[in-house]
């Protein structure tokens, strides 16, 4: 991978159990947890910048769009 | 930024094992010049085979500079296998959306293989001899080193042509056809304890 460059992160309480929980849920560091949501954010906010939509699918198959800022 | 790594490729006209370099994290513009590099061999070989009335492989229509966009994003990462001067294979993967569906690890995340392909020469399916082997299992095993990078304890996952599911079927779960994917191909799963096993155990 390529050099790594560090930060300081200020997370609420609430931000942090939510972190934790995920770190737990996913067998994942808390930089590696941050890391995805950051790739994951990066590649939905394109899309939607260039006019895409974001849907989930329900096991009905039924379609909620969802709004990202 | 491009980081390299020794591996090794089997040389068939030698009869030996020889060294090679994984690139990793190859940009946009170096895919966009793989494929220019490649097309050539590739289209004067399916060009044989129609003169030959045998049939093309399964994925004689990939085309890596249609994919290069994806390289603009963090979640994805392209792989390449160098040798003697020239790229001999590709992997593209993404770190993103792929979640375990093994119960081991059900929910967690997996590197998603969403490409790879040896270069033309080096298909047994496009040509009659090809010059290297040891393509696929060099990016597989450059995939888990990717996963373990990225956290995810070697988890890779990827769906299959026909082709080359009897490959993926010695190292990896088949969970069978995936009725969600768009060509209905067959998923398989490797998990962090066959990564293991595949990382000591290299045919190369």
């Amino acid at each position: 991978m390529s050099e790594k460059r560090t930060m300081t992160l200020n997370l609420s309480d609430a931000e942090m159990r939510a972190l934790e929980a995920l770190c737990e849920q996913k067998d994942l560091s808390k930089t590696a947890v941050i890391r995805q949501a950051l790739r994951l954010y990066q590649l939905v906010d394109a899309r939607l910048a260039s006019g895409g939509k974001l849907f989930f699918e329900d096991s009905n198959k039924d379609k909620a769009e969802l709004i990202a800022v | 930024m491009t980081s390299r790594h020794p591996t090794r490729l089997f040389k068939r006209s030698d009869e030996q094992l020889v060294s090679a370099e994984i690139l990793n994290g190859i940009s946009r513009e170096e895919l966009i010049d793989i494929h220019i590099d490649w097309q050539p061999e590739r289209v004067e070989a399916l060009k044989n085979l129609r003169a030959q009335g045998r049939p093309w492989p399964e994925n004689w229509h990939w085309d890596w500079a249609a994919k290069a966009d994806n390289l603009n994003f963090l979640a994805y990462r392209c792989v390449a296998v160098e040798c003697e001067g020239r790229v001999q294979g590709l992997m593209m993967v993404s770190t993103i959306g792929w979640r375990g569906r093994l119960a081991v690890q059900t929910g967690k995340p997996v590197l998603y293989i969403e490409y790879v392909e040896s270069a033309p020469w080096n298909l047994a399916g496009l040509v009659e001899a090809p010059r290297f082997s040891g393509v696929g299992i060099a990016l597989i095993q450059s995939a888990i080193q990717v996963s373990a990078d990225e956290g995810f304890a070697g988890r890779v996952a990827l769906h299959s042509l026909p082709q080359s599911q009897p490959f993926y079927r010695r190292y990896m779960h088949d969970l069978g056809i995936d009725a969600s994917h768009p060509e209905k191909l067959c998923y398989f799963e490797m998990t962090g304890d066959q990564a293991n096993d595949f990382v000591k155990g290299r045919p190369l």
